[in-house]
């Protein structure tokens, strides 16, 4: 129903955010009268009741003598017998809620009020920020629209014979990971349908290490790890429910389409993570990383049920990953990790089974600098990225390796080969460089000047190379961030706006505390840096980052070196490669790991 | 969370809190100590310096005080391990 309202600043000059609310108010279909700055509260009531109107607003935004400027308009107004007549609101970067409600305002908005606020209260409804994008928001897909063609003959070439010469390896192996896989799909499948997977647990804990080996022969859980109650998660879908009633949050894009924002998470206890993560959804992030512990990694074998662990990641369980998953608005993506461990096809399976939306996986990083042998990660990463075709799960090949001093063309090539056997299983992969300030770009200056030009240099060279989905992570800044949550929050602002300006599909972002080393991150950290992300993504807008000149060099550097990896890699073959450094080597700061060392057996 | 109405603040509490503030001290040190003084005089014991520069006349410094910690404990429900 249309609204009469009257528009009044109790200010001496300022009314730029009423001018706003009455040109949203009369594009709402309602009359408006807008009083000019400056007036006595006399004029303003007077004005009112000549008007009839069914609502004041008012607003204040010098901060001297707030509280005597708006009682004295309400004594008059009472006075005046409109009070008790109209709706009465007051706004501004002057006004606080307490105040205004003290004074007996209808309603009071500080700073920050929307013009849609101001709307919902003169048509008397409750406020919901959402009639925009948000409401509509649907879970994208990061690989729409790629074709996964060659740009690059010779990259292709080599790598058609690389991983030619490594399916005919892997073909006839297997390993304790993918056996416990396909037992672990069985226990989950048999489970669902009211079975008994007694037998199948049984025969899966033969295939385990450490705690999970101790779990399924009697029970027990390791000491820093603990059943989440009932009780627990019963006020835990309470907050929610209490999160989601206002429904999805607009994106942090404004509607453009890229680039995604996924945040990480993984706290230990799944409690504290789901409440994060409704929180990262709230301040508009599209997607979330789920990270496990690092022991996790080195232990053969998951355990069960909904549990919690006292240190960084939260321990992949069927039942954690399934109560993640149902904490999630229908839009937000959610990524289960599987790129380094012991673990990695059953992570993907299981992810699968759950209704995760993505994965990740690389052989080279997570054999060269996440401690898992080889050949062992080999065959786990060919069986995980068949999981990753069945279950239609695309999945981020993370350079990581790149942090440890590995230079970016070493670390592209093992991207290129692990994306490449991806697409040859019918996985649909996505590129993810660093947006870092690693130990190449140290050593040799190549971030001196700016902090552009390297990392557009690497998306240059991979959109030259092949038309495939490019995510940067992982978080972008990765170590330009510092434990000052201006810097930190600008940092990673920045990177995510580079990523913007070059067009890539998506982002990983860090929180404040990336730098902060002392304890856990908090909630408040998280928002800090989707704020700045926010900002800084709405300055840029559709404008661009200019690289220099040197980007283009840096580029072609990086891509000549892809080659010449590729060739020595073709030489020995893809595994071999691994151990003879091809894809980096001791002073790289790359080294074969050892998890898992000598388990790779012949199939059955 | 039940009874919002009623919620004290720290129970409203998620994980941590956060001081920030411009402390007149000669050194980092005494805006170290300082700023770790005060979060005790609140009451907080599980607390650090997430962040401090000393410049010139003072330090800009930021507390925390974990209130839970993954794992230890969180507000839904008491306490975990």
């Amino acid at each position: 129903m249309s609204k009469k309202v009257l528009l009044a600043p109790i200010d001496p000059v300022h009314d730029v955010g009423l001018k706003m609310i009455n040109r949203g108010l009369k594009e709402a279909g309602h009359t408006t009268v807008l009083l000019p700055p400056d007036l006595p509260p006399e004029e303003i009531v007077e004005a009112a009741i000549k008007e009839n109107v069914d609502c004041v607003l008012l607003s204040r935004t010098l901060g001297y003598d707030v509280a005597e400027h708006t009682a004295r308009f309400v004594d008059i107004a009472e006075a005046a017998g409109l009070r008790a007549k109209v709706m009465l609101g007051i706004g501004g970067m002057a006004i606080r809620p307490e105040l205004g409600a003290e004074m007996g305002f209808d309603g009071a908005f500080g700073p920050g009020t929307t013009v849609g606020q101001a709307i919902a209260f003169v048509e008397g409804r409750p406020f919901h920020e959402l009639t925009g994008s948000g409401a509509e928001r649907t879970r994208p897909d990061i690989t729409e629209g790629f074709t996964y063609q060659y740009k690059h003959a010779e990259i292709e070439r080599l790598l058609d014979k690389l991983v030619d010469q490594f399916m005919e390896w892997v073909g006839d192996k297997t390993s304790p990971a993918v056996e416990r896989a396909k037992l672990r799909k069985q226990i989950i499948r048999t489970e669902r349908n009211g079975g008994d997977a007694t037998d199948l647990k049984q025969e899966y804990g033969k295939l385990c290490t450490g705690a999970a080996a101790a779990y399924y022969k009697n029970g027990a859980l390791p000491d820093v790890v603990k059943k989440i109650s009932d009780r627990e998660l019963e006020l835990l879908d309470q907050y929610c429910k209490d999160a989601d009633k206002n429904g999805p949050a607009p994106d942090i894009r404004r509607g453009a389409k890229k680039p995604l924002v996924f945040t990480q998470y993984g706290t230990g206890c799944l409690v504290t993570d789901i409440a994060h993560v409704k929180l990262l959804e709230s301040w508009h992030a599209d997607g979330v990383v789920h990270f496990d512990p690092s022991w996790g990694a080195r232990t053969e074998g998951f355990l069960e049920g909904v549990l919690s662990h006292k240190g960084d990641g939260t321990i992949i369980t069927t039942e954690n990953m399934a109560k993640i998953r149902q904490s999630l608005q229908k839009h937000t993506l959610f990524q289960i990790r599987a790129h380094r461990g012991l673990n990695t096809p059953e992570t993907v399976m299981l992810a699968g089974e759950v209704g995760a939306h993505m994965t990740k996986i690389n052989i080279n990083y997570g054999s060269l600098a996440g401690g898992t042998d080889p050949e062992r990660l080999a065959v786990d990463g060919y069986a995980a990225m068949g999981y990753a075709a069945e279950y239609g799960l695309p999945f981020d090949v993370v350079t990581n390796e790149e942090l440890a001093g590995v230079p970016a063309h070493k670390a592209f090539a093992g991207m290129l080969v692990t994306a490449h056997i991806g697409r040859r299983l019918g996985a649909k992969p996505v590129l993810q460089p660093l947006f870092c300030k690693g130990a190449e770009a140290l050593i040799r200056g190549l971030m001196d000047d700016n902090h552009v030009d390297f990392n557009a240099a690497k998306v240059k060279a991979l959109r030259s190379i092949v038309d495939a989905p490019i995510w940067p992570g992982a978080p972008v800044g990765f170590m330009t961030h510092t434990e000052d949550r201006v810097q930190s929050a600008m940092t990673t602002a920045l990177h995510a706006t580079l990523g913007a300006s070059v067009g890539v599909e998506a982002v990983s972002i860090a929180s404040t505390d990336e730098a902060y080393s002392g304890g856990p991150i908090i909630a408040g950290s998280r928002v800090d840096t989707l704020r700045a992300v926010m900002e800084c993504l709405r300055f840029l807008g559709s404008a661009q980052i200019t690289p220099t000149a040197k980007a283009d060099e840096m580029a072609t550097e990086i891509v000549d070196g892809i080659v010449k990896v590729l060739k020595k890699a073709v030489e020995v073959g893809y595994v071999p490669a691994l151990y003879a450094g091809v894809f980096g080597d001791a002073d790289d700061g790359a080294y074969p790991g050892r998890a898992g060392k000598g388990t790779v057996t012949r199939k059955a | 969370m039940e009874n919002s109405e009623k919620r004290q603040p720290l129970d409203a509490l998620l994980d941590g809190l956060d001081i920030e503030t411009f402390f007149m001290c000669r050194d980092e040190a005494e805006g170290r100590s300082l700023m770790l003084a005060l979060l005790t005089q609140l009451g907080f014991s599980d607390v650090d310096i997430v962040f401090i520069e000393h410049r010139g006349p003072g330090a800009r410094v930021r507390g925390r005080a974990y209130l839970h910690r993954p794992g230890a404990s969180h507000p839904f429900g008491g306490q975990c391990a």
